[in-house]
């Protein structure tokens, strides 16, 4: 089958009951979401189908309609996404493994509400569970890349 | 005239614990259907012991919250996530965490995996069953207002044909299924509508 993933066409050909995580990670090599807990409880495995935040651990790869797109394709060359950005600036990770499903997560959530308040932002990222408790930071994290996608509109 | 209008009184009374029975219409009138309450609540206890089931229950909610329950949860309880209605009340979520985010079109068959079916998604607050009694769900049943403005038929077409309330009947693993089945709820609805759709006493 074919899927578009971080905006190039890859080529697999996965039992269709295959959760979409293990195809990106172990048919096409794409190791940035990350395997937490299997069913869609903690949110270490988000990617974004048509912009839509999905548990890619739990979704039948065989399902899978439209553009994929992982932590690994939200920078543009050598600039960070505002998100990824306000990550590293607000030095959100300490072990950092759930952090690419938070950003994932983020990203959707400003891709509709761009000035997010904290009850907005509470909403968004609950499915996202980081055991290092960094919650704190991942909140002034993604208003910090609020305020930078408004200065880059 | 008393003793003959106690008489129709009584003939009324047993005429409409009969399945057959028809009211007597006044001269002038047409018939009107019989309403036979005693075979028409035997149909709506089949029928609300599927809505008030928490398969079916736990997505009809008055406030913003889905709920769990099962054998391993102890007390039902809010879903985990802060997973909500959404708040533009469309049950479908909320920006960066809609229901679609982890349920998916089927069932996952890893056990506590996901539940799936296509649009997965609240119904809408006026739908209201859980924490509710027999009397009320039948009165919200039949209020277009609180129903999506269907008919009793429609209803029961609905029942038996949405794909997310045939969930309910095979729920995935570790997941106890709503009692009977699509086509049994249908044909319930379907007496207990013939038989005049009586509600309990609230």
């Amino acid at each position: 089958m074919r899927l578009t993933v971080d905006g190039r066409e890859i080529e697999i050909d996965p039992d269709p009951e295959m959760p979409l995580l293990w195809a990106l990670r172990d048919l096409a090599g794409i190791t940035g979401p990350k395997f937490g807990c299997g069913i869609a409880a903690c949110g270490a495995c988000t990617v974004l189908v048509d912009g839509v935040p999905v548990r890619s651990c739990s979704l039948p790869v065989g399902g899978v309609e439209g553009d994929i797109v992982t932590i690994e394709g939200l920078a543009d060359g050598d600039t960070l996404s505002a998100v990824q950005q306000a990550w590293l600036d607000e030095q959100v990770a300490q072990c950092g493994y759930c952090q690419a499903g938070q950003i994932m997560s983020a990203t959707a959530l400003l891709d509709e509400v761009s000035d997010p308040t904290d009850e907005d932002i509470d909403n968004a990222m609950g499915g996202n569970l980081c055991r290092c408790g960094t919650y704190p930071r991942i909140r002034a994290a993604i208003k910090r890349a609020a305020a930078m996608k408004l200065a880059r509109a | 005239m008393r003793p003959l209008a106690t008489l129709l009184t009584a003939f009324a009374i047993a005429a409409s614990s009969s399945a057959l029975a028809q009211e007597t219409p006044a001269p002038d009138q047409p018939p009107v259907p019989a309403v036979d309450r005693a075979a028409g609540l035997s149909e709506w206890e089949k029928i609300n012991a599927v809505f008030s089931h928490p398969r079916c229950a736990n997505c009809h909610v008055e406030d913003d919250h889905p709920r769990w329950s099962g054998t391993h949860y102890g007390e039902t309880r809010n879903h985990a996530f802060n997973v909500q209605r959404g708040t533009d009340e469309s049950g479908f979520g909320n920006p960066g965490l809609r229901c679609t985010t982890c349920h998916f079109e089927s069932n996952s068959n890893v056990l506590h995996g996901p539940p799936g079916a296509e649009s997965w998604h609240l119904a809408p607050a006026e739908m209201v069953w859980f924490g509710k009694s027999s009397a009320e769900i039948c009165a919200q049943i039949k209020d277009p207002e609180r129903n999506g403005g269907r008919t009793l038929e429609e209803i029961a077409v609905h029942v038996r044909d949405d794909g997310l309330v045939g969930w309910g009947w095979a729920p995935g693993p570790g997941r106890e299924p709503a009692p009977g089945s699509a086509v049994e709820t249908f044909a319930a609805l379907e007496r207990w509508n013939a038989a005049g759709a009586p509600c309990p006493d609230g």
